[in-house]
């Protein structure tokens, strides 16, 4: 008996009968605080890395140079729309959601040490890594051709045979290096920090 | 004269009661049910061998992929686990807006696993009913973190985002909404003489059956047992936090626990709102080398995460007990047997809540 009268009286509520005789599926909107896949904002790339360093998915963010300028460039299949690059973007380059404007209002930001490891095991010593990295590459252009280095300065290079890290602390940890492994020998650990407030 | 043959009856892996995909075996003579054995293996991931070797930030979003439905808890736990070992401590704002998003997600998962019940009884008006309510809890929660699952929200030493006083407004209307909708909804579950017909006094899990079985979660608060994560988690205890227990042990029970948790989480959610006060929301801090062995309350009962990390914040060893697996088994060998009909077997599994995805990792 109590279940009618509570079945009467909820269907018996001006809502449910307003709502019942005018039903009306809501258009599908995306709300403006969803995070979707980052978008570019008209901010300067400064090819910095940071976005690279700390994406947790595989390739799915490369910063490269079209036109004389570089952007980072997004694949959409890989992206896991975690929104970490855009946190992590010194220069604001990238937006999606609320994430950028809160990133700005509270000063957060992600910060990473590196440490470079070399499994001496694995090594070939083919110095793929060394081309391939962005850093060392800016360092000295005559990686580009050569593929080998006489720079002191580079963050590693091929000597006698064994790969040999020279600077780590130029390090900007974007892991080309372990993608363009083909034994798996280099990894790249990186040490990130959440912080807010600026540098600590 | 009618003979009774004992037969092998399968229930599953797909069964339109089903959310995925799970075999139950049951041994039955006629309708009723002498034993059952529940068959996993349609969609292990090893997620756990994936994560090995890789820093927090691949991991944290490898965590909430374990569980779909419950993902906040697993990166909740993660995180909280790492901090341990690290010796972080969340700021104040931080561990309340932890609270709020962890809660939320409670709720929308006791939502669905009720709505799953329902649906399985075949109410679908209240079913739907709920459904519908969970999405104003997922609106919610993609408002606050940008995203209605997976929402990453929970880093060491703090959280992602703050919530503006705009927001806190929108999210206690939200509350005040979902409160009323829920009340009109439990009357109508608790009164429905054919509700009660499927569900009072079937798959009956007694006090002693479910501790010599480990049961986790509201399958054993519903038995009595006072076992929940959550009382002695700092913040929670801050928040006055003491566990929903009912003794029937029936499918009713249950489900009426989680109705109530969704009543005390929307409680704490109010409260943590008051108790906030402005501050930073992240404290910074890196993952040092150690192992621990980590606990937290689930929507489903206690999650454990064991792992071990090296000097540079990377995860070396990894082991998650998802509350599912003692649940199946629980669900398997104390509360399938002696089920009087063959159409209680799914009313009786999907009533514990089983995550299949948890379980298999
Ligand atoms: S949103 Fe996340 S997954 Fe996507 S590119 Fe940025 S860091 Fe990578
Ligand atoms: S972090 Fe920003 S500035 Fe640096 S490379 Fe990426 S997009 Fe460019
Ligand atoms: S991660 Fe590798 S490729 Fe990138 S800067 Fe460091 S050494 Fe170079």
């Amino acid at each position: 008996m109590l279940s009618i009268i509570n079945y009467i009286r909820e269907f018996l509520r001006p809502h449910w009968i307003t709502t019942f005789f005018t039903a009306k599926t809501a258009p599908l909107v995306t709300p403006p605080h969803f995070r979707d896949f980052p978008e570019l904002t008209d901010k300067e790339c400064t090819h910095c890395l940071a976005c690279m360093m700390i994406c947790p998915a595989p390739e799915a963010i490369t910063v490269v140079k079209r036109e004389e300028i570089w952007r980072p460039e997004i694949t959409k299949g890989h992206c896991i729309r975690c929104g970490l690059c855009i946190e992590a973007c010194p220069e604001d380059v990238l937006t999606s959601g609320r994430i950028l404007a809160y990133k700005k209002e509270e000063e957060l930001t992600l910060q990473g040490t590196f440490h470079i490891e070399i499994d001496q095991s694995k090594c070939m010593g083919c110095g793929n890594c060394t081309v391939a990295c962005p850093v060392n590459r800016e360092i000295d252009p005559a990686l580009r051709s050569s593929g080998t280095s006489t720079s002191d300065e580079v963050i590693m290079r091929v000597d006698t045979g064994q790969n040999k890290v020279l600077h780590e602390e130029k390090c900007t940890g974007c892991k080309t290096c372990e993608e363009s492994c083909s034994n798996g020998a280099i990894r790249v650990a990186r040490i990130v920090e959440a912080l807010q407030g600026g540098e600590k | 004269m009618k003979k009774t043959v004992d037969i092998s009856l399968p229930v599953g892996p797909m069964h339109p009661c089903f959310k995925e995909p799970c075999r139950i075996k049951c041994e039955t003579r006629g309708e009723y049910v002498l034993a059952a054995e529940v068959e996993l293996g349609y969609v292990k991931k090893g997620i756990e061998r994936i994560m090995r070797g890789r820093p927090w930030q691949e991991v944290m979003f490898l965590a909430e992929r374990v569980c779909g439905i419950c993902s906040v808890i697993h990166n909740f736990v993660f995180i909280e686990s790492v901090e341990h070992i690290s010796g972080i401590v969340p700021t104040e704002r931080a561990a309340y807006l932890r609270v709020i998003v962890n809660e939320l997600d409670r709720m929308q998962s006791h939502l669905l696993a009720n709505y799953s019940y329902c649906y399985t009884i075949e109410h679908e008006t209240l079913a739907m009913y709920l459904l519908n309510l969970r999405e104003t809890v997922m609106d919610q929660l993609e408002l606050i973190t940008g995203a209605r699952v997976t929402c990453a929200f929970i880093v060491p030493g703090g959280v992602r985002c703050d919530i503006s006083s705009d927001i806190a407004d929108e999210l206690r209307s939200a509350l005040d909404h979902i409160d009323a909708e829920l009340t009109r909804f439990i009357r109508i579950f608790e009164t429905g003489p054919l509700i009660g017909l499927r569900s009072k006094g079937i798959g009956i899990l007694t006090k002693d059956a479910a501790i010599e079985s480990h049961a986790v979660g509201p399958t054993a608060r519903a038995s009595g047992i006072d076992n929940d994560q959550r009382s002695t988690h700092p913040t929670y205890t801050a928040l006055g936090f003491s566990p929903v227990i009912r003794q029937e042990g029936d499918n009713f029970a249950r489900i009426m626990v989680r109705f109530e948790e969704v009543f005390q989480s929307i409680r704490l959610i109010r409260s943590a709102l008051e108790a906030m006060r402005e501050g930073p929301i992240r404290g910074g801090g890196t993952i040092k080398a150690g192992s621990i062995r980590y606990r937290g309350e689930a929507p489903r009962g206690e999650l454990l995460y064991e792992l071990t990390t090296d000097d540079y914040g990377r995860i070396l060893e990894i082991a998650i007990q998802t509350p599912s697996i003692p649940n199946i088994q629980v669900c398997a060998h104390a509360m399938l047997i002696d089920a009087q009909s063959a159409a209680d077997i799914t009313s009786i599994f999907i009533s514990s809540d089983p995550c299949i995805a948890c379980t298999e990792r």
